[in-house]
This record gives structure tokens, C-alpha cells and sequence, in this order.
């Protein structure tokens, strides 16, 4: 039995060696993206976004002249896994550079953990405020914030003379963002939240929500979503005939899966979107068509904001001029450049306050920037048809 | 215990101690993170593997203890403190409830505390004014103690759930517990308190996961309801030690350092691919291990680990 | 909280909470059989629900086959899948204590979610047919729910009557109920249990098919099923084939009041909030249950 021991404690530190190397010739860049569970499929293209980014700056001829490699993990999700990962990305990996997880409740985890290093993390997966409301000093975000997600749409709605909103969102950090920012935007425009849940899980049954919807007979269903449960209620929605002038998610609509999904019954609905491959940024449609070569679908957001996120780092390290915590950290707050993904700003607290929102909606079976008018590619269409006359 | 058995007791705790001197911040990760393994497993072990009662939901436990542990934190109460409550926290819910379900036979027993695990996270949830609900709370760094406290208050909970678990087998606590579990009612029959001692070690058992859910937190500084109650925590503390051995001292430490080594091998690559690996190794055991692998070491033994085979029925 | 006042709303969500209902029952029905037959609670039976609702989405994406019509080729091989199982797995644990069969079972289950997400992932699927609703008066029923419905409730009646008329599914129930007698009439206990294990799984996997054209899942989804599968049965009486059918049409009904009154995440604890009552109530479940120990 001893011998089992003496073998078991070798085993361990046989195995704690083997991961240890890295080259000392290489920039490192760490990060965790979902690669299962229920942020799967926004955490791939976000991947697919650095790993963009990191062949091109390799083509480029590396930062500060040393090749960029990236290593990353799944965190499968999870916030606590999230956690783990980012420790063993600064301690066990030892990366040079950080780049944020997918998601909000995954970036409050690891962001606790880079802050506790003293390690800046360029985070392009999260926008829910509450993650700069803690007076950290290494959280640099690249998305605009969830808190003013549907204004252009409660401002459309408010300018056709809509009043009454029911509001349902996931009961985690950035869907409850979105919706505080509607509960605010909507009291500022003196509309009124008529009715409002929250909800567990992606998987949930919304039949008895949208029963209850139904009877309130509100103009405008804005939901706090991701993919999988802005999917399921449209399509729970339209069994059970909930209508209503505007219907409007987070997250779900700007992912061409949305789309894919529901097929027609997509047609109408509003999302937002933080980027798209449309809008006039110098690098956008260069960054959407190298993509669309090499995975064989358009990039939704998720994958600019990862190789936007890429981008900024690159940006950071040439100003610092070094790979250096301290000097990567002033530079990003300094920086104020214009990436593939847009403009990127932070304020003191590490917050994007250079980056404008956009509006998408589902017309013809596309995706289509309706607001701001400026950036449009098609006109808004409204109201939206009801499911009996479809 | 043999005079051996306390040597190599005190070899491994004098490497684990010495081990932070050697080793880089993240295998002290993943030892730290062996030791909470180890405690919970001792803990699971206590309940489970001595009285025969199986408990699917002892991570509520856990999450209770964490949760405490996060909230008192914040409050500004010191680590040790948080981490002591902790455990008189989950301790004092787990007594009424103890006292309702262990009253339950067999698969009812089971079922209820799936259903607690479950009811315990809806708590969690719903309760946004205390918990924040499913949004976590994130624990700011200044009020969390280095690693190095954590690794040695984790190391000092595993000694001390492995120590309470021999301490009980050897006593007469432990063969009453025993009795329980071959034939409750032959044990009342003899004059066994089975109340009072099926009582006890649930409070115990309980005590463990909720001190290590307080350290959890502290290491992890972020918590929300579903990895405070996570399902897989059950399923790890139950394949940990029947793997190792139920109702023994070793078992659950050899079965916690088995699978946290798999784990570590295949967890980053194969996320899903471990975890059904450990659902092959729980069928294996079942089926053709049902002493776990300290049956295997331990042929010699006067006491052979047998719940699985000589349960009452 | 008035418009819950409104017969309509009361009405909407009867009728939600019935269509709900019977996925649940034809479950729990399958729980209850092998609960039955040979005193297992087979923790891996809403995983074997997801393998019928894998594949028929298999089905869908590949030949286009709708869900329904699916049934023709799911069910047959779910109930031999099921009698492998039994022949190969489970068979092994009867007549051993639960705990043994608890725990090999939930390996089982272990081992499907995992292999679940290996080949499929953890994106949420669905099978989109039938989209669109039946409206009637001043109710809506939607389309596809009405479907799994019918199909529920008429598979769980058919095996209902499989067992009360068939001489197949009386050695059944005698197997059930007096194994020993059983025995000795010469009634082939083995056999009776793999075609048991059979039924069960194919009852499952019908709910899964169904259950895919309804509701987006995952491998993960089994995990809140089987539990409030386990309210079920622990309502309907464990062992109690129509107790299990009442039980899940409770159910469904309870969670779309409840879901109507409160709110939705209350709902979804409505079935672990009843398990606990219950068992602190009567430990034994609230109709008289087969002896367990």
C-alpha cells in the first residue's frame, strides 16, 4: 500500500512538470472561451475571431517581433471553471497577454482572478456594467454596454407611439443588465413596463409567461437572451399566438443561427448587435470575408469582438512597447484607436465608452442593420406581422 | 490504525505541508483543490458509506457553506471566521433536515436528497436579496487571503474529516453506525439510539462540505447558485469514494487522488470525455469492485469494506 | 394578478399544463414498470428519453422524417436498446440491495450525457415541424404539443392495457407482485424483466421524440426530467403504473398554475418542493407504495 502512495505522489509531480514548459521566444496569449455548455456556440466564433487574429499577426511578423502563440481552454461555461482556467493561464502557463472569456457571469469570475495577479485582460465576450462597478484596474472591455442594449429600439417603439413593454430576462449578470437599461431607458421615454420575469434556465417552458403576456396586451416583448432561449420563446410565442408591435432580443437575433433556427418564423424580429460585417470600419468586410473563406458562414459579432479584442492588444503591446503588465495596462488606457471592430475607448474604470450599438432585425430571411439610420442596410420594417396572417 | 498506517500518514502530511516551499502556484492549485476532494469524499463517506444511507445531494451542503462563507466575507468577518461558521452553518440546517429525512429508507433517502441539492439551489436563486441570485457574487481580491492560506486550511480539512472518519471507525460510534448499516433494526433491537447516531454523523457530514464550500469561495472568489450546487460535486464525492472503498478510512483519499489525476489528465482537452469516464469507472466498481480498490489492497483485513453487498434488505 | 380571473387565461393554462402533463406521465409510467417489475429506480431513464430525442432529430436532419412518424422506427429500437441493457447491465444489480442498482444506474446515466455531448455537443437542438397552432374559440393549441400529447397518452393507455389484458402483460404484473410466486408458476422472471427494461426504454424514447419537436434540448436537459420524474412517481406511489399517469398530468397542470400565479422559476420548483413534502409527509408516497426494502 505504501508503494501505491510513493507512486500516486510521483504520478502528481510527474504530471504538474509536463505542462510547465513554454518557450521563452514566444508572446504567449492566454484566454477561455465556452466550448461546451450553454455559451458553446457564441464561444467558438469568438475563438475563431483570435485565432484570426493570431495568423495574421503572425503573417505580419509577430509582436515586438516574436511570434504569437495562443492558448486556450474551454470553461465549459462556467463560472467557477472560468476561474480556474485564468489561474492556470497566469501561474501555470505563464501568458504574456490575457484576453477575456465569453460571457458575463464567466468574465466576473475571471476578472477577479487577473485582478488579484495585478494582470490586464482585454475582455471582448462581456458588457454587463456591473463588472467595472468594482473598482478593479485590469478589466478592459471592448463591447458597448448591455445597460443601453434596446434604446434605439425603445426609442423607435416610443416614436411610433408605442407605450406598454413586457420585459423577460435570464436571471444572470447580463441579461439582468439588459434589462435594467430598459427599465431606465423606458421610465426616461415615460413608457411603461407592463409586465416582467425573470427566468432560469435556456430550457425553460415559456407557456405559462406568454399566457399571462398575452392578457396584458403590451406593444413591445423585449427580452434579456442568449441564443438558445430567445429561440425557444419566439417560437413558443408564435405556437401560442402572442402578438404584439415590436419583438425584440438580446444576443439570440444577431447570430446567424438565430435565423437558421426559426426560418421564417425569424422574420421581423429585432435584436442588437455590436457589430456587423456591414458596417462602414476600415477592416470590417476584409476581416468578414477572410472569414466567411476559411469557416464557410458570415462572422455575427462574437467573432469581430474576438479578433477586434486581438486587435486592441496588438495596438496596447506597440504603444508599451513592451509585454509588460504595468505598461500593457497604461497603454489600453490610454489607447483610443479604431479596430476591425470599431472604435475603442475605456474610461478610468477600464469600461468601452467609444463604441456605438447597432440594431439588426430579421428581413427576408437576412440580417440586416436597421438603427442607427445611418448605419442602415435595409429599412426598418413595422409593425410586425402577426403570426395568424402569416 | 497501524503503526504503519500512521507513518505513512505523516509522511503524506508532511509532503503536502512542505510542498508549497517546492512546487509553483498552480500544482498548489491542484493540490488544494485534492485536499477539498479528499474532505468532501471523507465527508460523503461519513453518511454514506457508514450508515449505509446514500446521499445524492451532500453539494447542497457544500453550497450553503460557501454561500455563508462569500456573504460573511463581505461583511467583513476574517477568513477563519467565515470558514468556522461555514461549517457550524451547514451543520445547524443539516440537523432539522437530517431529522426529516433520515427517517426515509433506502431510495427515498436518496431521492430526498437529490430533491434538497435541487431545492437548496432554487433557494439560492430566488432569494436575490441575500444571494444576488443567479448574477453571483464576486468576491473583491482585497478581502481574500493568499493561496497559501487557502492550500493549508484545505489540507487542515481534509486531516481533519480523514481523522474524524478513522477516529469514528475505530470507536464505538463507528461499529453502532456499522450495525446500522448491516440491519437497522436489528441494531434498534440490541439497544443501538439509531436516531441519535444516524443523527450525528449527518451533522458531521454536513459540517465538512460546508467549511470546504467556505474555502472554495475564497479561492475561486466567485459564486453563483449552480456552482455552489453543482450536481457534478455529487457525482464526484460518490465516484471518489466508491472507487476507493466505502466505509473505509483510505478509500476516499486513494479514490479522490485517482480521479482527480484522470481528471487532471483529461479535463482540459476532454471536458466531457472525464466525466463520462467516470461514469464507467462508477459502473465497474459497482458491478465487479463493489469494495473499490481498498478491497483489493486490503484482502488480509479482519474488516472488509461490504456495503454495497451485505446492505440490509 | 386579475387577468388570472379570466376563465381564458385559466383555460390556456389548463391546457398548457395537460399537453405538458403527458410527456411527464408517459415518462414516469416507463419509471414505474421497472420500479415494478425489479425494484430499480433506474436513475439513466430520462437519459434514455434524450436518446430517442437525438434520434429523431437524427432522423429529421438526415431523411426529413417527422417525429411522429419517427415513432415507427425509434420505439422498436429503444426497446431493444432497453432489453440489451437489461441482458447486459442491469440484470447484474437485481436482487442486489438499491443502492447497487442506484448507483450502477446513475453510471449509466453519467455515461450517456457524457457521450451525449462527445457526439452531439451542448448546443440546444430542436426539431421544427408542425409549427403553428389549432385555434379554438377564444383557446390556442399549439400544433405540435397537441401531437405529443395524443401520442403520450396513447402510448402510456396502450401499455396500460398491454398489461391488464395480455397474458404477456399479466406474467408481468405477477412478476410485480409476487416474484416468488411468479417463479414458481414458471413464469421466466428473466425474460419478463428484459422485456420490462424494454418497454420502458421505448416509452422513453417516444417521449423524447415528442419532446423534440416541443422543447430545445441537450444532453443536460435528462437531468431536470428525471427529477421531476422522481416527484412523479413519488407522488403517484412508486411502482403504480397509473399512479404515474395521473402523477404527470398533475404535474404539468400544478407547474402551469403555479407558473401562472407565481412565476416561472417558481414553477420549476414546484417538483422538488412537492418530492420533499410528500416524503416528509407519508415516506412512503402518497398512494400505498410497493414495499421497497
Amino acid at each position: 500500500m505504501k508503494r501505491l502512495w510513493l507512486l500516486m505522489w510521483f504520478a502528481g509531480f510527474v504530471l504538474a512538470a509536463v505542462g510547465g514548459a513554454a518557450a521563452a521566444q514566444e508572446v504567449v496569449v492566454g484566454t477561455s472561451v465556452a466550448l461546451t455548455g450553454k455559451y458553446d456556440r457564441t464561444g467558438r466564433e469568438q475563438l475563431q475571431g483570435f485565432q484570426m487574429w493570431v495568423e495574421e499577426v503572425n503573417a505580419r511578423g509577430g509582436l515586438l517581433g516574436r511570434k504569437v502563440r495562443l492558448v486556450h481552454y474551454d470553461d465549459e461555461s462556467k463560472p467557477e471553471t472560468g476561474a480556474k482556467l485564468y489561474e492556470k493561464l497566469i501561474t501555470d502557463d505563464k501568458v504574456d497577454l490575457l484576453i477575456g472569456p465569453y460571457s458575463s457571469d464567466v468574465t466576473m469570475a475571471a476578472s477577479t482572478v487577473a485582478e488579484k495577479h495585478n494582470f490586464p485582460m482585454v475582455s471582448s465576450g462581456a458588457s454587463a456594467s456591473e463588472i467595472w462597478e468594482r473598482g478593479f484596474k485590469n478589466i478592459f472591455g471592448l463591447y458597448t454596454l448591455a445597460e443601453t442594449y434596446m434604446d434605439q429600439i425603445l426609442e423607435f417603439g416610443k416614436s411610433k407611439g408605442l407605450k406598454k413593454i413586457a420585459l423577460v430576462y435570464e436571471n444572470t449578470a447580463f441579461p439582468r443588465g439588459v434589462a435594467s437599461g430598459v427599465k431606465a431607458k423606458a421610465k426616461s421615454l415615460g413608457m411603461q413596463v407592463v409586465y416582467e420575469e425573470e427566468y432560469g434556465k435556456a430550457s425553460t417552458d415559456f407557456t405559462s409567461m406568454i399566457v399571462k403576456i398575452k392578457a396584458r396586451k403590451p406593444d413591445m416583448i423585449v427580452g434579456g437572451s442568449y441564443l438558445p432561449d430567445s429561440t425557444a420563446f419566439v417560437r413558443q410565442a408564435k405556437e401560442n399566438r402572442l402578438t404584439a408591435k415590436i419583438f425584440a432580443f438580446a444576443v439570440g437575433p444577431g447570430l446567424p443561427d438565430f435565423g437558421k433556427n426559426l426560418g421564417l418564423d425569424a422574420e421581423g424580429v429585432m435584436g442588437n448587435t455590436q457589430w456587423e460585417p456591414t458596417l462602414n470600419i476600415p477592416g470590417a468586410r476584409e476581416f468578414a470575408d477572410k472569414y466567411k473563406a476559411k469557416h464557410g458562414h458570415e462572422p455575427g459579432y462574437h467573432a469581430g469582438g474576438g479578433y477586434g479584442a486581438g486587435q486592441v492588444l496588438e495596438a496596447a503591446v506597440k504603444k508599451a512597447g513592451a509585454t509588460d503588465r504595468d505598461k500593457v495596462r497604461q497603454a489600453l488606457f490610454d489607447l483610443d484607436t479604431v479596430t476591425a471592430f470599431g472604435r475603442f475607448k475605456v474610461d478610468a474604470t477600464g469600461k468601452q465608452v467609444g463604441k456605438p450599438g447597432y440594431t439588426v432585425q430579421w428581413i427576408d430571411g437576412e440580417r440586416h442593420v436597421v438603427l442607427p439610420a445611418s448605419a442602415a442596410t435595409r429599412k426598418i420594417v413595422y409593425p410586425f406581422k402577426d403570426w395568424a396572417k402569416r | 490504525m497501524s503503526v504503519r498506517q500512521l507513518a505513512v500518514a505523516a509522511a503524506l502530511v508532511a509532503a503536502a505541508a512542505a510542498l508549497p516551499l517546492v512546487a509553483s502556484e498552480y500544482h498548489q492549485s491542484f493540490m488544494l483543490q485534492l485536499f477539498m476532494m479528499v474532505a468532501l469524499a471523507q465527508a460523503w463517506n461519513l453518511i454514506s458509506g457508514m450508515t449505509g444511507y446514500v446521499s445524492f445531494g451532500h453539494a447542497a451542503f457544500f453550497g450553503i457553506g460557501a454561500y455563508a462563507g462569500a456573504l460573511l466575507l463581505q461583511y467583513g468577518f476574517p477568513w477563519w471566521l467565515a470558514v468556522v461558521k461555514g461549517a457550524l452553518i451547514a451543520a445547524a440546517v443539516s440537523a432539522p433536515i437530517g431529522l426529516l429525512t433520515l427517517r426515509l429508507r433506502g431510495p427515498y433517502f436518496a431521492i430526498a436528497m437529490l430533491g434538497l441539492n435541487e431545492v437548496a439551489r432554487i433557494v439560492a436563486t430566488l432569494w436575490v436579496d441575500l444571494t444576488r441570485g443567479g448574477s453571483g457574487i464576486s468576491l473583491s481580491p482585497a478581502l481574500l487571503p493568499g493561496l497559501s492560506v487557502n492550500y493549508y486550511t484545505m489540507l487542515l480539512l481534509a486531516i481533519a474529516a480523514t481523522a474524524l472518519v478513522a477516529w469514528i471507525h475505530r470507536g464505538r460510534f463507528g461499529l453502532e453506525l456499522r450495525a446500522i448499516r448491516e440491519d437497522e433494526g436489528a441494531a434498534e433491537m440490541v439497544g443501538v439510539n439509531t436516531v441519535r447516531n444516524k443523527l450525528s454523523a449527518f451533522v458531521l457530514s454536513a459540517a465538512i462540505p460546508g467549511a470546504v464550500g467556505a474555502v472554495f469561495v475564497m479561492y475561486t472568489s466567485y459564486l453563483n447558485p449552480s456552482s455552489a450546487f453543482a450536481a457534478s460535486l455529487n457525482i464526484q464525492m460518490i465516484v471518489m469514494v466508491m472507487f476507493g472503498g466505502t466505509g473505509t478510512v483510505w478509500g476516499p483519499v486513494l479514490g479522490a487522488g485517482i480521479v482527480m489525476l484522470v481528471r487532471e489528465f483529461l479535463w482540459a482537452q476532454f471536458p466531457a470525455l472525464h466525466l463520462a469516464l467516470l461514469g464507467a469507472m462508477l459502473l465497474v466498481v459497482v458491478l465487479f469492485l463493489p469494495g473499490g480498490v481498498m478491497s483489493v489492497f486490503a484482502r488480509r483485513k479482519r474488516m472488509r469494506p461490504e456495503v454495497i453487498t451485505r446492505e440490509s434488505r | 394578478m386579475q387577468e388570472l380571473l379570466d376563465p381564458v387565461v385559466l383555460g390556456q393554462l389548463l391546457i398548457g399544463g395537460l399537453l405538458a402533463g403527458a410527456l411527464y406521465a408517459l415518462l414516469a409510467c416507463g419509471l414505474n414498470l421497472v420500479f415494478g417489475v425489479m425494484r430499480i429506480i433506474n436513475i439513466a431513464h430520462a437519459d434514455l428519453m434524450l436518446v430517442g430525442a437525438f434520434a429523431a432529430w437524427v432522423l429529421f436532419a438526415t431523411l426529413g422524417l417527422n417525429p411522429v412518424v419517427a415513432l415507427a422506427l425509434v420505439v422498436p429500437a429503444a426497446f431493444l436498446f432497453g432489453y440489451g441493457l437489461q441482458a447486459v447491465l442491469i440484470e447484474r444489480v437485481v436482487g442486489r440491495p438499491l443502492l447497487a442498482s442506484l448507483l450502477a444506474t446513475y453510471g449509466v446515466s453519467i455515461l450517456l450525457v457524457n457521450l451525449g455531448l462527445l457526439i452531439f455537443g451542448s448546443d440546444y437542438k430542436s426539431v421544427p415541424v408542425w409549427q403553428g397552432s389549432f385555434v379554438v374559440g377564444e383557446f390556442v393549441i399549439p400544433k405540435p404539443r397537441a401531437a405529443a400529447g395524443a401520442v403520450a397518452v396513447a402510448l402510456a393507455l396502450g401499455v396500460y392495457f398491454f398489461l391488464e389484458r395480455t397474458r404477456l402483460g399479466k406474467a408481468m404484473r405477477a412478476v410485480s407482485e409476487h416474484p416468488h410466486v411468479a417463479t414458481i408458476c414458471g413464469i421466466d422472471t428473466r425474460r419478463i424483466r428484459m422485456i420490462a427494461f424494454g418497454l420502458a426504454a421505448a416509452m422513453a424514447a417516444a417521449a423524447g421524440a415528442m419532446l423534440s419537436m416541443i422543447y430545445s434540448f441537450s444532453p443536460l436537459t435528462s437531468a431536470d426530467f428525471i427529477q421531476k420524474c422522481f416527484a412523479i412517481i413519488i407522488i403517484g406511489g412508486m411502482g403504480n403504473f397509473l399512479g404515474a399517469l395521473y402523477g404527470g398530468l398533475l404535474l404539468g397542470v400544478v407547474e402551469a398554475y403555479v407558473g401562472g400565479v407565481l412565476t416561472t422559476q417558481w414553477a420549476e420548483a414546484v417538483a422538488y418542493l412537492l418530492l420533499v413534502l410528500v416524503l416528509l409527509v407519508r415516506p412512503t408516497g402518497l398512494r400505498g407504495a410497493a414495499d421497497v426494502r
